[in-house]
């Protein structure tokens, strides 16, 4: 493989890659704070995803992507809002199990209305133009909305790193996953500091389907779609931490990438995802940059 | 503070109720409008409602209903009105098996449409058999499922272009462009394997200084595949083909269509590629859809005009405000075709049915006839090749400049082959699972 190729191969899995984590930095951070595993995480990604998709298709592909992405992720905030009070407030005291369940039948929920309201048909939309050309390096063509992509992660794990350990918020949300009890006695509303967390959550989840959505076919079974992957790399990185999450995407895009395209790998590339996952869970079951819940 | 092992516990959960949102239902039953009818008897459908396929099997489902609403208004079967009895298999094999058993055992089916997917038709086809239930190939094609021994099904009808006819016909396409490299891509199961077995075949044969430029262990990729095709699409640029020969198909091709522009406007300029495509994969695309794509489809309705289909689009469109596509095309017909047998049989029985069928021609929307031969109950369907084009506005998506429409008896595998392949004779090491056509001592021969 020359240099070229190589480079080529290595964007590819960095825009793999930032899809991933763009969709999971949000999952992980409410099981950080929340110690919830969100089945509907995927929901709220897929809802932004459409939403993104009709507004631009109605205004236009650069006006309306914009304002697609701001209102999927009102929208999204919204809705995740709304979770967090009316459901997952009844459910924090209980196994883990209803937990799963709970958000698992908030998603066939949101399943069935997207159906309903959009019905079975993909839906596709043109990238904004400022982010539609392509780069040329070295004789080999580079998406320029792949790029977009991996700026959005990387602005988006700075966000996310700077507002977990610069904000009073951030601070909070730290204190409520190394000890929610004490930060309960020390005067925090916690109730207030959860539902929080989850509408920056799912506003994670929206950028992420509003940013997919000029690249992929929009339909009714995205959710699923990205789910598996999401929990990949949430393991392997570290359940709750940001950066394990980037380095748990970065992981399984590149792994993807340089397996898929060569001969020896290619049956194996999928699987291997999954074989580092077995291998953290068993060396290290919190995960590369997660800690043990007893050092919490 | 929770322990390792009970995040263990977590994890298996979250594992469990991942393969629970695969197993997402949906469907249902619905009926027709009521006449004086002896009574009501359902045909059964498992299909892709959601999940990779879901735009295939949507079309499906809804042309099935309007066949049946047809029928009904005809008088139904045997003076029985007909149902249609809709279950989702979320893309899934596991799900389209217990669907089976269910429309089977349950819901009394008298007959089955055949999923969207061979994969899933594979798991269907011996819960149908031992049964005794006819099933109705109308999507799923893989010429495994009507020629390998295990799979051999009686009651088995295939009636959509199979991919040994598939792949022939896009070798022969592939080699009149007079490629020299070509780069393949295709889905990693029954399906992709085999017809993409027989393009090689075929362009072998067709065009013997042609060059597969990845190695056949990269020829497939994972199905159901990751959104992402960077991988896919940065090989092609590495091995910069003359052609890339494609049979992805739904939200895949949809996928890598979408990123292989993003990545160059011109890419398929560059490296044109020659797909399978039906009208749901040009529908969703629009004008986003690359001109000047060489396609094979099986039945779009654009391409195969005559009365009949121009009722049936219209009436469609009325009814559903889509377009048809091939797949609703084909499953019309074969909703129409057992109706036909069943009425001509005086009876549901799968084997009085079954002999109605095979052996007979039946009038299909596509404008011909077609037969069910003996050897493997394939109809001789045609397929249609052609250059995607403008519509001229006519449609709000890109057709076919100049389409040909292939005739299936020139198309259709010679019996010889059948028979070889019914004879376990062209298969590595005795191993099912090898079947290859190109294996067989007649197509060496040449």
């Amino acid at each position: 493989m020359s240099p070229g190729q190589l480079l080529l191969f290595a964007v590819g899995g960095l825009a793999n890659a930032a899809y991933l984590f763009i969709v999971t930095a949000g999952l992980s951070l409410v099981f950080g704070a929340l110690r919830i595993i969100n089945m509907a995480h995927g929901s709220l990604y897929m809802i932004a995803a459409f939403v993104t998709v009709v507004v631009a298709n109605r205004l236009g592909a650069s006006f309306g992507f914009w304002t697609g992405l701001l209102l999927a992720v009102a929208l999204t905030g919204v809705i995740g809002a709304l979770i967090e009070i009316l459901v997952l407030r009844r459910i924090y005291g209980q196994e883990h199990l209803v937990q799963l369940l709970g958000t698992y039948a908030l998603s066939l929920v949101a399943a069935g209305a997207v159906r309903i309201l959009f019905g079975a048909s993909y839906r596709t939309v043109r990238p904004p133009d400022i982010v539609s050309g392509s780069l040329n390096i070295g004789g080999f063509r580079y998406s320029g909305y792949a790029v977009f992509m991996i700026a959005s992660a990387v602005v988006i794990a700075i966000g996310v790193y700077l507002l977990l350990y610069r904000t009073a918020l951030g601070r909070n949300i730290r204190a409520a996953v190394s000890d929610p009890e004490l930060l309960n006695v020390s005067g925090v509303n916690v109730s207030r500091l959860y539902t929080t967390v989850f509408v920056i959550g799912a506003g994670l989840a929206a950028l992420g389907g509003a940013i997919v959505a000029p690249s992929q076919a929009v339909g009714a079974s995205m959710d699923t779609d990205v789910l598996v992957l999401a929990f990949a790399i949430s393991v392997i990185g570290g359940l709750g931490s940001i950066v394990g999450t980037a380095v748990g995407a970065l992981i399984v895009g590149e792994v993807i990438s340089f397996g898929l395209n060569n001969q020896y790998t290619n049956q194996f590339a999928i699987a291997f995802v999954f074989i580092i996952m077995a291998a953290v869970l068993t060396v290290r079951p919190w995960g590369l940059f997660g800690r043990p819940e007893q050092d919490l | 503070m929770i322990s390792n092992s009970k995040r263990r516990t977590w994890l298996a959960g979250a594992a469990a109720a991942i393969a629970l949102v695969g197993a997402a239902c949906g469907g249902g039953t619905t009926s027709s409008s009521p006449g004086s009818f002896k009574g009501t008897i359902r045909i059964g459908y498992s299909g892709a409602l959601t999940g990779q396929s879901q735009l295939y099997g949507h079309a499906i489902s809804q042309s099935i209903r309007l066949a049946a609403d047809d029928i009904n208004a005809k008088g139904g079967i045997n003076s029985y009105k007909v149902e249609t009895d809709v279950l989702d298999d979320g893309t899934t094999v596991d799900k389209a098996a217990a669907n089976t058993r269910q429309l089977i055992l349950q819901d009394n089916v008298k007959a089955l449409i055949g999923s969207v997917n061979s994969a899933q038709c594979q798991a269907e086809s011996p819960l149908a058999k031992q049964n005794k239930v006819i099933m109705l190939a109308a999507t799923c094609n893989s010429y495994q499922l009507t020629t390998e021994p295990d799979l051999i099904n009686p009651y088995w009808v295939s009636i959509v272009p199979n991919t040994y006819m598939e792949g022939t016909a896009a070798g022969q396409l592939a080699a009149k462009t007079g490629a020299k490299k070509i780069f393949v891509v295709s889905p990693k199961y029954l399906f992709g394997v085999s017809e993409t077995n027989a393009f090689v075949a075929s362009l072998k044969r067709a065009a013997p200084g042609a060059t597969i430029v990845n190695a056949p262990e990269t020829w497939f990729v994972p199905y159901p595949t990751n959104p992402r095709w960077d991988s896919t699409i940065n090989a092609i640029q590495a091995a910069q083909p003359d052609l890339i020969y494609s049979n992805i198909f739904a939200a895949d091709q949809v996928n890598f269509i979408t990123q292989a522009l993003q990545v160059d406007p011109q890419f398929f300029k560059k490296f044109p590629m020659t797909t399978l495509s039906s009208v749901d994969d040009l529908n969703t695309l629009k004008d986003k859809y690359p001109l000047g794509m060489q396609l094979y489809m099986r039945a779009p309705f654009f391409a195969l005009t005559n009365s009949r289909m121009t009722d049936f689009v219209n009436r469609y469109r009325a009814k559903y405000s889509e377009y048809p596509s091939d797949w609703a095309v084909m499953d019309y017909d074969a909703m129409q075709m057992y109706a036909q047998a069943a009425n001509a049989a005086k009876s549901f029985d799968s084997d009085k049915v079954r002999d109605q069928i095979v052996g007979h021609s039946f009038s299909s929307l596509r404008g011909y006839s077609f037969k069910i031969r003996k050897e493997d109950q394939q109809a001789n369907v045609g397929e249609t090749i052609g250059t995607t084009a403008s519509s001229g506005g006519k449609y709000p998506f890109p057709t076919l400049s100049s389409p040909t429409n292939l005739k299936g008896d020139d198309l259709i595998m010679p019996t010889e082959l059948v028979s070889e392949l019914k004879a376990g004779k062209c298969e590595k090491n005795n191993d099912p699972t090898t079947t290859d056509f190109a294996l067989c001592p007649s197509w060496k021969k040449g």
